[in-house]
């Protein structure tokens, strides 16, 4: 496979979880306001967090504006200058699977170039401002069909375990951000309401789509070990870290197991590439099942979330280097993110 | 011919007011509201039509485009946006009868230019005999005597060509230019089918029109067959410079609708004047490359050194016989709009045979009497840059201003070798949907078709790209300028 075109795919994947991701969080925090009974200042700030982007936004728009819901929600869907907006998601989504057009399936193309055709329209943004909610389902039915739609019409080959790849290391890190920045925001306002604590606790698994697979493991019963256990280490729900862990390692091994090109074929030294990031995958996986489910509270959680992050982000640079013939990663940098 | 009768009374349906123009040549009309008697038959249900189902199937199937992505990039357009190719649901039609002319005249064309390229890299004869003009030939900016001696695998040089053809007043197809370096549109050509098909179903099927699905996989068994010699199982990629480039949209769908990988300068690299593409596995032979590049960017150390696009040393390659270039370099000698002027004697030398095909008559601005004659009557022709294409660099004398004609007239006395004249043809037209005032225009067309050739000799695309003026009164059809696109339906054989 073209190394330029696993690179598009990789990143394909990711674009698409983030859209998805986004606009899922960005619906929940706006259901989550809508109660009423938490002050501004904990309801939008963590969300601002989560995407990475709050130096940016404090930068362009000052620290008090993190509470202001349409600032916020603004920046976050919309904001043609926020790289991480839905709408730059989108176009570079839609930008990699232009790309690679001969790669992804006709259907695959169709449902992303509509989602960006119609995130452009003068319908997107009327629908922005009188149903947000509508708008925020839409763009995760539309992502999420397109994921169906990868699986369902590709060639079940290694363009494909590219895309994985890439969806499930950006789901990883989702969830393990996502957790952190929650934990951290309810820990340290200290314990409100009980009432008022569950409602959050059960937001955050909203935000990952985790609430009824939740329920269903823990029948009700719900504390912040318990939901942070379950966001990390549950190995059925498919957007816990370890279930992203393992999914990434499985598709990282399908890759290393691709037979080599035939005819003349010149190979790279040292082996075969991707083998350095499978074994930091591997020794990922080992390490979270080395856990104790009722060991992750206090500060243990936000201890295991940053080397969750940090060996996501390593095994990024391995793939882009070896894989996709990026030079060699900035090591000190990355360990630092 | 049952149909004709009712086809050529008046008929309350949408085509009932169309009124040709006079004097041009209409490619459905021979008057106001009479079909041409030939496609009476065939057209009989378009003819039915009415104003707000043509509407409404226009508005279809421009939305199925948009949402397809079936785009183009406009360079002047400075955040490079894409636009869809703007379609008219009207087809060009042409008639069997007509298409068996244009079809032998294509072939023609192509064996005779094959046998002037071959000369011009070997041994010039006909340079030598005088035929026609050396200098000409010599001084066309896209002649690279570099190559002078390289003999390409399988002796093919124009894998891939796009003649663009015009139809005078009389109804005489005549070639208007030769495109043999990177000709597109024919993505166009297939996806323009299968919208009409699918808005207008019925429509298209009554008027049983040759297919043209099977392009890419003609242009895949063409481009295996150019592998070099003692491939068995050849490699063969599309080399493109990139989504930014115009015709991208092109590049990717030729590449998934043939399974060929598609493929930037930055995937490939030579060693051992052989060409490898960078896998996620270390490097894989590739034995075929249709480059939708231009020589000047393929190779950085044969051409142009400032190039990112190309590869280094690719050249070098092909003229050992390691890979095939589709097409190959240095084509462009043949397609220079100076030399299109010498085709018919290049025919008469290399085949003896009259050419098939009619040109449009083109004045050499090299030539002293030519010159003369065409600085005196710059407000009656129309001048063109011999090295430009897509409509640039072009005064349209009779629609210029004075003070166009005084810059062009500097410019021909600084470089007469650069510009060529043609009289203005006043190129057919074709009914054309309206969407602002709901009614057909008659507007100008021109038409496209595709030529591919294999070891064996040439093949012609039965439809092509028809490319219509949408403004009215323009005679510029290229995309850039305000131009569209149509269905070609080519007829069967009546059985």
């Amino acid at each position: 496979m073209i190394a330029r075109v696993a690179d598009h795919c990789f990143w394909l994947g990711r674009y698409l979880e983030r859209a998805e991701s986004s606009a899922r969080h960005l619906q929940v925090t706006g259901v989550l306001a809508l109660d009423g009974e938490l002050p501004r200042d904990r309801v939008w700030p963590p969300i601002v967090i989560v995407s990475g982007q709050e130096a940016d936004f404090v930068a362009r728009f000052g620290r008090q504006k993190m509470a202001d819901s349409e600032a916020v929600q603004r920046y976050l869907a919309r904001d043609p200058h926020n790289p991480v907006s839905i709408t730059r998601t989108v176009a570079a989504a839609r930008e990699n699977a232009r790309s690679i057009r001969e790669v992804v399936s006709l259907e695959v193309w169709q449902t992303i170039n509509e989602l960006y055709v119609f995130l452009g329209s003068s319908e997107a943004e009327r629908m922005y401002e009188e149903d947000r909610d509508a708008l925020f389902a839409r763009i995760q039915r539309s992502t999420q069909l397109c994921l169906g739609l990868v699986r369902g019409t590709m060639l079940h080959d290694t363009p494909l375990d590219f895309i994985w790849l890439g969806v499930v290391l950006e789901r990883m890190s989702q969830t393990a951000r996502l957790l952190d920045v929650e934990h951290h925001a309810l820990v340290a306002a200290g314990a409100p309401h009980p009432v008022l604590e569950t409602a959050l606790w059960l937001s955050l698994l909203r935000a990952c789509s985790g609430f009824e697979a939740f329920m269903k493991r823990n029948r009700g019963k719900v504390t912040g070990a318990a939901v942070a256990s379950f966001l990390s280490l549950e190995p059925r729900f498919p957007r816990s870290v370890r279930y992203c862990a393992g999914y990434a390692r499985q598709r990282l091994a399908a890759i290393c197991a691709e037979p080599a090109p035939k005819g003349e074929v010149r190979s790279p030294p040292g082996g075969v590439p991707g083998r350095l990031a499978l074994e930091r995958l591997e020794d990922l996986e080992r390490w979270l099942d080395g856990l104790a489910p009722d060991s992750l509270c206090g500060a243990k959680v936000h201890e295991v979330l940053t080397h969750v992050v940090t060996e996501a982000n390593r095994v990024c640079a391995d793939v882009g280097s070896q894989l996709f013939g990026y030079g060699p990663p900035p090591s000190v940098q990355m360990a630092s993110q | 011919m049952s149909d004709a009768p009712r086809a050529s009374a008046p008929e309350p349906g949408l085509f009932s007011s169309y009124a040709p123009l006079s004097g041009t040549w209409d490619e459905l009309f021979e008057a106001t509201s009479k079909l041409r008697p030939s496609l009476a038959g065939p057209l009989a249900a378009l003819l039915t039509l009415r104003a707000n189902e043509l509407g409404r199937s226009q508005s279809l199937a421009e939305r199925s485009l948009l949402n397809q992505g079936v785009t183009f990039s406009v360079y002047s357009d400075e955040r490079g946006s894409e636009k869809i190719f703007p379609f008219c649901l009207v087809p060009r039609v042409v008639t069997a009868a007509d298409w068996r002319h244009v079809e032998r005249g294509l072939e023609q064309r192509i064996v005779a230019l094959q046998h002037f390229l071959d000369d011009i890299y070997g041994d010039q004869k006909i340079l030598a005999s005088g035929k026609i003009p050396r200098e000409v030939v010599l001084g066309a900016k896209h002649y690279l005597p570099q190559l002078r001696g390289v003999k390409p695998p399988q002796r093919v040089r124009i894998h891939i060509s796009g003649i663009d053809l015009i139809r005078d007043p009389d109804g005489v197809f005549r070639v208007l230019e030769d495109n043999l370096r990177t000709p597109s549109g024919v993505s166009y050509v297939i996806e323009n089918r299968q919208v009409t098909k699918r808005v207008l179903p019925t429509i298209f099927a009554e008027a049983r029109v040759r297919r043209v699905d099977h392009y890419p996989a003609r242009l895949a068994e063409t481009l295996r067959r150019a592998a070099p010699e003692g491939v068995d199982d050849p490699l063969c990629v599309v080399l493109t410079p990139g989504p930014f480039n115009s015709a991208y949209f092109e590049h990717s769908f030729l590449a998934r609708t043939m399974g060929l990988e598609l493929v930037q300068g930055s995937d490939l690299v030579v060693e051992d004047d052989k060409v490898f593409l960078r896998t996620t596995r270390g490097l894989s032979r590739v034995h075929v490359v249709y480059r939708r590049i231009d020589d000047a960017f393929l190779d950085p150390e044969a051409f142009r050194e400032d190039s990112l696009l190309g590869v280094p040393g690719i050249v070098r390659a092909w003229a050992k016989g390691n890979v095939t270039l589709a097409n190959a370099p240095g084509n462009g000698v043949a397609d220079d709009k100076a030399v299109c002027a010498l085709v018919p004697d290049i025919i008469r030398y290399y085949l003896g045979e009259e050419p098939v095909l009619c040109d449009v008559s083109t004045l050499v601005c090299a030539r002293d009497d030519d010159r003369r004659y065409v600085l005196e009557h710059l407000d009656q022709l129309v001048v063109k840059a011999v090295d430009e294409a897509g409509g640039y660099g072009m005064l349209m004398g009779p629609s210029s201003t004075a003070a166009e004609r005084d810059e062009f007239r500097r410019r021909i006395e600084a470089s007469p070798r650069s510009y060529v004249a043609q009289r203005r043809v006043e190129l057919s037209t074709c009914p054309t949907w309206d969407g602002e005032r709901e009614v057909l225009v008659p507007r100008r067309v021109d038409l496209r078709p595709y030529v591919l050739t294999s070891p064996d000799g040439p093949w012609v695309l039965p439809g092509g790209l028809t490319r219509v003026a949408l403004r009215e009164g323009s005679y510029v059809v290229n995309s850039s300028q305000g131009g569209g696109s149509k269905d070609t339906w080519v007829l069967q054989e009546e059985t």
